[in-house]
């Protein structure tokens, strides 16, 4: 084939690409790691506090990419409720809330803050070796219990997440040309409240307006904690 | 083929026409530059707000919002009115800007760094305050940042990204469209190598901004009587890379530490400005240091959680070496520890830029405890080891026999003997701890211990 043939095939091959990954990747789980005391069903995850979501999207445009930040928030929100739905409907684990953070009160705000702080920390270790999940060999330390939370917590679950929206040009362009789709990635952990190691990491991706796409982002969730046993009854 | 070339020629020409906007910038950098004899005035008055603008204005509120909300703002009252404070007497008197409301906060970082918003919030990081000397090297911060917010940096420099973004867009556009043959080909070569010149530009153009701000910041410290050499020790401060974390990249927003410390000395030896009385008052380390205890102690635990040991060596021992109580003799005892089997210092080699950048390799792939462990697997690492949890026991004794000792030092001792496989003397400095400190925040953690220990040692 000639240079000028591929060339001008190009944006055909491009669109069917973004075509192929709008209908078929639409909420794509790239993996789900437990940790083998989950596995050995050594542990079991019956009681859970779901830390507030940091999940930021921004929109593309032709002009370059563009914050938004009132928009992430009410982002943040909604995955932190759909996790707990999808926790308490899929695998019947309760949600408990975080105790003592009572508004005001500086220490508590620090020390969630702090813990925090300590997963972005950690995530990109998890991120560069996923399976290492399955090793066991990623923990935060026994400082989670500086949270205080509720004696019958067995774990913690942290979100983080990053999307793009695509303004009308940008997806015009995208189409013609290539790039990226709009799209939504998840990174989920649940860390055990007593010792503070890693049970579970997955990290569900979907394509779609993050904002809107509300059916998306729960199938996506419900894929993400596919592997995760459900609680049996005590 | 003849059919074809007008549209060849006009693809051809709006390549180049593209690249030569590109281009253009790079041309005049040395012309645009802000020249040592001249900086422009304080305030940009030719500066007409846009929509793009008012967007940009209502992401900065929201992002105080979240810093607040999300617990990362420190809640220390005292810090942040002597922050305020010190910006407040730089700006200059009467001064009203459009959709500006000065705030100036302290963020709970310890990486050292402050910035501005174009809302006129200031945010200056705990990192920074407790690496700095004195209060006139915060106002040398302060009034950098004051200048990016009066100068409308932030809009201006987002307009030109802008622009520069779309360009490369369409030039984008233009490369997967660009027809065969050696046109084709030339269109292909241009289109590819054109965002790197765009992608230059953008940072030479903040490099630009970065250095108007350099040099409008000494001209606001002389006006508010703070001595403006101070501005060049921020930078020799900033310059001292305790972490190993200052690796030269290709593209840089900032200009160098050094090249900032030249035209700031260059721009201080034009001006040949009198050291006055209050100048000399608003140097002194003492009033500074008192000011800042607190923060500082604040800032300690922060860097030991981030895995910044030397950091909180170095810190800690200054916080000694003024005030030698109980408190910040425990956080350099905490310090020791946390440094273990590292080195207090990074040697000539592990600072070259290759060893930099190797090093943040390793960071990226290593936990704390697994760095720890290679370590400790060299000799080196076992005699680090050894003196760091001698020098960490002799600092939590002594933080003990202080006057008001501080009962976390018993903690700090029983988490030192736990490591150490002194398993009884763990205990029973944990349970001192908990004797002493009933309502401590980290009672449950101390107590697992306790009985995880106490389960071992039958």
């Amino acid at each position: 084939m000639s240079g000028r043939a591929i060339a001008l095939k190009l944006p055909t091959i491009m669109f069917a690409l973004v075509v192929l990954l709008t209908v078929s990747g639409s909420h794509v789980v790239r993996g789900q790691f437990l940790h083998p005391k989950i596995t050995s069903k050594e542990t079991t995850i019956r009681r859970v506090v779901v830390l507030p979501a940091k999940v930021n999207v921004v929109r593309d445009s032709m002009k370059g990419p563009e914050g938004m930040a009132a928009e992430s928030d009410e982002l943040s929100a909604r995955v932190a409720a759909m996790v707990t739905e999808v926790l308490s409907k899929q695998k019947f684990v309760t949600t408990l809330p975080a105790t003592g953070s009572a508004e005001g009160d500086a220490q508590q705000k620090y020390n969630v803050a702090d813990f925090q702080t300590k997963f972005d920390d950690l995530l990109p270790k998890i991120m560069k070796k996923r399976s290492d999940v399955k090793k066991g060999r990623f923990s935060m330390g026994d400082e989670v219990l500086n949270l205080n939370l509720d004696k019958g917590t067995d774990a913690v679950v942290f979100i983080r997440g990053a999307g793009k929206k695509l303004s009308g040009g940008k997806t015009a362009f995208t189409v013609l040309v290539g790039g990226t789709p709009a799209y939504l990635k998840l990174q989920i952990g649940i860390v055990d409240a007593r010792n503070g190691e890693v049970l579970l990491y997955t990290d569900p991706v979907f394509t779609g307006d993050p904002t809107t796409a509300v059916d998306r982002l729960r199938k996506a969730l419900e894929k993400g904690f596919k592997k995760l046993p459900e609680v049996k009854a005590l | 083929m003849f059919p074809h070339r007008p549209t060849k020629l006009i693809v051809a020409a709006l390549c180049f026409c593209s690249v030569f906007t590109s281009l253009h910038p790079i041309a005049f950098a040395q012309k645009k530059t802000a020249p040592v004899e001249a900086t422009p005035p304080p305030v940009n008055e030719q500066f007409k707000f846009g929509d793009v603008d008012l967007e940009v204005l209502k992401q900065a509120d929201l992002l105080d919002v979240r810093f607040e909300r999300d617990g990362l703002v420190l809640a220390d009252e005292s810090a942040n009115a002597f922050v305020r404070r010190v910006g407040q007497s730089l700006i200059p008197r009467g001064l009203k800007l459009e959709r500006v409301s000065w705030q100036f906060r302290v963020l709970r970082d310890p990486q050292p760094n402050a910035f501005a918003l174009p809302n006129g919030s200031i945010y200056v990081t705990t990192g920074l305050l407790t690496l700095i000397d004195n209060e006139s090297q915060l106002a040398a911060i302060l009034a950098h940042e004051l200048t990016h917010v009066m100068r409308r940096h932030t809009y201006i420099h987002n307009r030109s990204d802008r622009k520069k973004f779309l360009t490369m867009n369409v030039m984008a556009a233009v490369g997967a469209y660009a027809p065969g043959g050696v046109v084709g080909a030339v269109i292909m070569v241009v289109t590819t190598v054109a965002p790197f010149i765009m992608v230059a530009t953008m940072y030479g153009y903040s490099r630009d901004l970065e250095r108007e701000a350099d040099l409008k910041g000494i001209d606001m410290m002389i006006s508010a009587e703070y001595a403006p050499e101070e501005m060049v020790n921020v930078m020799k401060l900033l310059d001292k890379d305790i972490e190993g974390e200052n690796v030269r990249l290709f593209y840089n927003d900032h200009p160098s530490l050094d090249e900032r410390i030249k035209y700031l000395s260059n721009y201080l030896g034009a001006r040949a400005d009198k050291v006055t009385q209050q100048m000399e008052l608003n140097r002194e380390r003492a009033a500074y240091f008192k000011k800042m205890e607190p923060l500082m102690r604040h800032d300690l635990q922060l860097a030991i959680n981030a895995g910044r040991a030397r950091s909180a060596v170095y810190l800690g021992q200054r916080l000694v070496d003024f005030h030698a109580d109980s408190e910040n003799l425990f956080w350099l005892a905490e310090s020791y520890r946390a440094l273990g089997p590292r080195a207090s210092q990074l040697t000539e080699k592990e600072l070259t830029n290759s060893a930099l950048k190797n090093a943040q390799k390793k960071r990226e792939k290593r936990t704390a405890e697994e760095e720890e462990r290679e370590l400790l697997a060299t000799p080196s690492g076992q005699e680090h080891w050894q003196r760091h949890q001698q020098m960490s026991e002799q600092l939590y004794q002594r933080a003990l026999n202080a006057e008001n000792p501080v009962p976390v030092a018993h903690r700090g001792l029983g988490l030192l003997y736990e490591k150490l496989g002194r398993g009884t003397d763990a205990v029973a400095e944990y349970e001192k701890y908990l004797e002493l400190s009933p309502e401590a925040n980290d009672r449950q953690r101390i107590q697992r211990r306790i009985e995880a220990l106490k389960e071992k040692l039958k």
